[in-house]
């Protein structure tokens, strides 16, 4: 064959297929995959996508060169073909392979044991946003038929945006990625999309074409700020001591839009200058409400604050001053209100304060503040500022220079965060008891009635408000649980968390009282599970990899949590680190195998579709085959051992012998693509997508955009229309229509008067230098993510590898090379007081003195001895994020809750000597 | 009282409300598309003496009584010289194999459109009788509507009402109207007979008009 014959086959098809690769990049993008034969031959960018409104560019072509180089993966040596079972010591890379009947057999024993002998608790699975929704489904539902345990998926990958939850009671609301063309000043802060967000790029390109200015703010001359206007660089962990100093030029200059800020935010309420906190009702009011607050008019002294709408409605709120208010006793205390507070707090960080804080130039603090004040503005941000400790005082200070200068729910403004969009007929499904619209419009009918029941006892709540209340609900009798207790009881990270030297040093007790106060209290009541008694047996691990992901790192997690588990299950199309540490392996299909949907999200409001291109690889199956087997299984098993029923944790009695067919509701659900034909029809039933949507449309358009937000509260959170024919800016719904925002006080709130957080002074945003994680040593890491793979996902891929060093890289300046004594392509050793790992150094000038950056991903069996970078990171939690049950600060399933930090940790660093 | 009788589908899992409802707009275009989708049907013997016998357009009009449009029923007159056999060959000359969806447009892969149209009708709780017509046969489309528009007038579900109306303007627009009006056009330019040609006719009509009924209903 000549060579030109050889080029020409190379691309050659008989089949072509829609396929988006359903790895947690918060990206859907449609690519046509060409097959020939039962080979994927290549795959390109779909580039099908209508534009939306006149004037705005389209979404496309959208794609990076991970999804152009998937097919590789699907044939890459890191495959898991067949179910395999270890042989020998956990971790000793010696494997038998099996038969799928012995190794569900196996698995199913290991699970009637636990439940038999310890309860179904034991049984932990871990929650993923890896792998799409139907590689997610079905693992959800056998532990909710079971009533076993799922770790909360955003407590263990923390893109937990904890201080947008803070100030507006939710975090997940992005407006689409094109109204980042309508914006006039872009801030690249804490992100670096020229990295992480390869598809959405163009758009920031399109802006500064049509005139915006981009400002990249970050520690060192990254990626994004080589095509940018203007590069602030600053200290690593300051961020919230620069933003505040803009908010002080913004208040100080008199640039504030103080008419958007009285309207949409709490700096108008009234705070009691005796305790530091709101005034209520219940003060001045016998009898009165808790949850009720007050302002100032000009013309008629105190007022109550509405709380069914964010307008004024003719009231002229003071923003500044100090008045006497009579209380119910009789006694009379004074009240000032937020902005007066806020104003004496800002006092800290005039510029040339903050300028010694954070590194940025005075001068430069002005110049960026009166561009935010005067220009539609919106920060991009990434999901860096939740992994570092006090990442939710910078974004609070973030929001607040927003809600200062009038910058959300606008054209163009805003901040980026999560960007979920709600998917109707997935979160009807757990609840459907048989296939088909009748069992739809009952459901939906049912939580109807239920809203309207909660309506009726809090006739101003919004819709938004009543979803997150239902969500609340579904909590406390779900399978979800926050992480942070199995963490602490099971896996070795109490005496890490007691560390004070770790910790803030505003923090006045040990981490201990503090959880065990948050207990006591019921701030967590019923999702604090498993209790300290219940030890995990069984682990799964679907599509997730914990001993590279978790913040403490591999060594702590084999040495304290694996030794009580006595079956580590690993689902995964790829031999991950985790695959190598577990007892049994089963394969899964990977996406362009096996039928699928990515998670929606708002950044495109698109639902992107991933066909069958060819058979699965090997044995290997799709997850709904392997949970749907594996709960038949365990029937027939009970059946045999005549374990037919026992009580679950929350004491309902669960039917083994039916959970088979429960699975599959009495085989209406036997395929995954049944069942994804059923999330659409069900969707389009309930508005979110266009009427007539199916399976078939998926398949033929690739990718359809959504029509709704949804009933459900993850899409409700973005609180704007969707409409066929505009851009969606989120918040649209709190500006333009007034809906009070879901927090205590309905209102974007600066102020949180709950005692903890008064008692570390964090009531307002504030600057706090990031704690001594690790240890009191010279240089910081930040991290963040890289260009080539998306976390582990591509990390096997050998065209991507070829596209850089192909190994694990420390990113140094050049000053902090010398003084190490290290040369570019050393092998240096990063220690601290946790641990150390090693890799490659790559000296650049376009790194910080003092900073270090690790790329996220790469795999531990990448490092020598499989010691990753997480083996330095103590995971440490904040304690305040341990409250509860106040306002908005309350639990629900992936958010408000302690996450692990893993930014700014302290090391040191020495060359390996070459042996 | 007013019931569904369908022919090529089959109930597979029950819906809630009754069986029999009073006669309505709603009922009558159900009740049209019981007799547009008998009378599409391969004639037999029993096809043939209804038409002699004047009962489609008896029927028809019956049916069409209540509808919330107007629908012209016209005459219908079987010549004299029409046989059995003729009759039945005048259906196989205009149609071929049958009134199928998937020849009509051409589709390389019938079992494909067929499978399509099985998850449609599951949805709604229905399957296809396995012994008698394909799942695209113009009165398996029929009887489709025909159930969907009873269930509108059944249910007591405001929800679950705009549910069918919703899945009836998009089964017209996706399906019956996405292909009935180019077999129409072909099977007219074949010449019918008075009686198919009649059939044709009243079936294009009332398809196009039942779409806008639905849509106003909708949109309103």
């Amino acid at each position: 064959m000549s060579t030109e014959d050889r080029y020409q086959r190379r691309w050659c098809w008989d089949r072509v297929t829609w396929g988006t690769h359903c790895v947690n990049c918060l990206a859907t993008c449609p690519y046509r995959v060409f097959t020939l034969g039962d080979t994927v031959a290549f795959e390109e960018q779909g580039g099908t996508i209508e534009a939306v409104a006149e004037g705005v560019p389209d979404l496309n072509p959208l794609g990076c060169q991970k999804g152009s180089a998937w097919s590789v993966q699907l044939t890459s040596e890191d495959r898991v073909l067949h179910p395999l079972r270890r042989v020998g010591e956990r971790g000793g890379g010696q494997w038998e392979q099996i038969t799928w009947e012995e190794a569900l057999t196996e698995v199913a024993d290991a699970m009637l044991d636990t439940i038999d002998e310890d309860g179904v608790e034991s049984i932990v699975f871990e929650e993923s946003v890896e792998g799409g929704l139907l590689s997610q489904a079905p693992f959800l539902r056998l532990a909710g038929l079971l009533g076993a345990i799922t770790l909360d998926a955003n407590g263990l990958v923390n893109d937990l945006p904890t201080g947008q939850h803070i100030t507006f009671g939710k975090f997940s609301c992005a407006s689409t990625v094109d109204d980042t063309f309508r914006s006039e000043l872009l801030l690249q802060w804490h992100s670096n999309p020229a990295y992480t967000s390869i598809p959405y790029h163009h758009f920031i390109s399109e802006a500064r074409y049509r005139g915006a200015t981009v400002v990249a703010i970050a520690p060192d001359y990254n990626a994004s700020a080589v095509s940018s206007d203007m590069f602030v660089p600053v200290r690593p962990g300051t961020d919230a001591a620069l933003a505040l100093s803009m908010c002080e030029v913004v208040l100080s200059e008199g640039l504030a839009d103080l008419e958007f800020a009285s309207t949409q935010t709490d700096l108008p309420l009234l705070v009691r200058t005796d305790t530091g906190r709101f005034l209520r009702e219940r003060d001045i009011r016998s009898g009165g409400a808790e949850d009720h607050f007050f302002l100032w008019d000009e013309g008629n002294g105190i007022h109550d604050a509405p709380r069914a709408t964010l307008r004024l409605e003719g009231l002229k709120p003071a923003l500044r001053g100090r008045w006497p208010v009579q209380l119910a006793d009789g006694s009379t205390v004074e009240v000032t209100t937020v902005l007066s507070l806020l104003e004496e707090r800002l006092a800290d960080y005039v510029p040339e304060r903050a300028e010694e804080l954070c590194g940025v130039a005075a001068s430069t603090i002005r110049t960026l503040a009166r561009m935010v004040a005067g220009h539609r503005c919106k920060i991009l941000e990434g999901f860096n500022t939740p992994k570092y400790y006090h990442g939710d005082l910078m974004e609070r200070s973030m929001c607040l220079l927003l809600g200062l200068t009038g910058n959300w729910g606008r054209p163009g403004t805003g901040i980026q965060g999560l960007a979920l969009a709600g998917l109707d007929g997935y979160f009807l499904f757990p609840m459907k008891t048989k296939k088909g619209v009748e069992e739809t419009a009952r459901l939906l009918e049912g939580i109807e009635q239920a809203v309207e029941t909660m309506r009726a006892r809090d006739p101003e709540a919004t819709d938004e408000m009543l979803g997150n209340q239902l969500l609340a609900l579904s909590a406390s009798s779900g399978t979800s649980a926050p992480p942070v207790f199995f963490n602490y009881h099971h896996a070795g990270y109490r005496e890490t968390w007691n560390r004070a030297e770790w910790s803030d040093p505003t923090m006045k007790r040990t981490f201990d009282a503090y959880l065990s106060d948050a207990v006591r209290r019921g701030w967590w009541g019923g999702v604090a599970r498993p209790g300290a008694a219940t030890e995990p047996r069984v682990l799964f691990s679907v599509g997730t990899n914990p001993l590279r992901r978790a913040r403490g790192g591999r060594a702590k997690l084999l040495s304290n949590l694996w030794p009580k588990l006595d079956k580590v299950v690993v689902v995964d199309f790829r031999m991950s680190t985790t695959a190598l540490h577990a007892d049994l392996i089963l394969p899964s299909a990977m996406q362009y195998e096996r039928v699928n949907v990515q998670y929606p999200i708002t950044h495109t409001l698109r639902l992107s579709f991933s066909d069958a291109a060819t058979p699965p690889r090997g044995e290997s199956r799709t997850e709904w085959q392997i949970f749907s087997a594996l709960a038949k299984r365990l029937s027939e098993r009970a059946v045999e051992r005549d374990l037919l029923e026992y009580v679950d944790g929350r004491r309902q009695t669960r039917h083994l012998d039916r959970l088979g067919d429960d699975f599959v509701v009495g085989g209406d659900f036997a395929s995954e693509e049944v069942v994804l034909d059923e999330w659409v029809r069900d969707s389009a039933d309930a508005g979110t997508l266009p009427v007539g949507s199916s399976v078939e449309t998926l398949r033929r358009d690739g990718s359809i955009r959504f029509t709704g937000l949804g009933i459900f509260a993850p899409g409700l959170s973005v609180a704007a229309d969707v409409s066929p024919t505009d851009v969606m800016t989120a918040f649209g719904w709190h500006v333009d229509k007034g809906l009070p925002f879901p927090t205590l006080t309905r209102r974007a709130q600066f102020y949180i008067d709950h005692p903890w957080f008064v008692e570390a002074d964090e009531h307002l945003p504030r600057h706090k230098e990031p704690p001594r994680m690790g240890g009191d040593w010279p240089l910081l890491i930040t991290s963040g993510h890289s260009r080539w793979s998306v976390h582990s996902m591509s990390m096997g891929n050998r065209p991507l590898l070829g596209t850089h060093r192909g190994r694990p890289l420390v990113v140094m300046s050049e000053q902090d090379a010398v003084e190490c004594a290290v040369r570019e392509g050393d092998q240096v050793r990063v220690v601290n007081d946790h641990g150390a790992f090693e890799a490659m150094a790559r000296v650049t000038p376009r790194v910080r003195p003092g900073q270090l950056i690790v790329y996220n991903g790469f795999e531990p069996h990448m490092f020598p001895r499989w010691e990753g970078a997480n083996e330095v990171e103590p995971g440490m939690v904040k304690w305040l994020h341990l409250v509860g049950k106040y306002g908005h600060l309350r639990y629900l399933p992936f958010g408000w809750q302690p996450v692990p930090a893993d930014r700014a940790v302290f090391v040191r660093l020495e060359r390996v000597e070459a042996v | 009282m007013f019931t569904y009788s369908l022919a090529g589908l089959e109930i597979k899992s029950a819906a809630d409300g009754p069986e029999e409802v009073e006669e309505n707009e709603t009922t009558a275009r159900s009740a049209v598309y019981q007799v547009l989708g008998a009378f599409f049907s391969a004639p037999d013997r029993d096809h043939f003496d209804r038409a002699g016998q004047g009962l489609w357009t008896k029927e028809l009009t019956e049916a069409a009584s209540l509808l919330p449009f107007p629908l012209e029923v016209g005459e219908l007159t079987l010549a004299s010289d029409v046989d059995p056999e003729s009759y039945s060959a005048e259906y196989a000359r205009l149609f071929g194999a049958g009134c199928s969806e998937a020849l009509q447009i051409g589709a390389e892969d019938r079992d494909d459109v067929e499978a399509k149209l099985r998850r449609e009708y599951e949805y709604f709780g229905l399957a296809v009788s396995t012994d008698r017509r394909a799942a695209d046969d113009l009165c398996t489309e029929c009887d489709f509507m025909q159930y969907l528009a009873f269930r509108e007038a059944a249910t007591g579900s405001d929800r679950l009402r705009a549910s069918y109306r919703k899945a009836q303007r998009d089964f017209l627009e996706r399906h019956l109207l996405s292909w009935v009006p180019d077999m129409v056009a072909a099977a007219t330019a074949l010449g019918p007979n008075a009686v198919y040609s009649w059939g044709l006719d009243r079936l294009d009509t009332f398809l196009r008009s039942d779409l806008d009924y639905v849509t106003a209903q909708l949109d309103g």
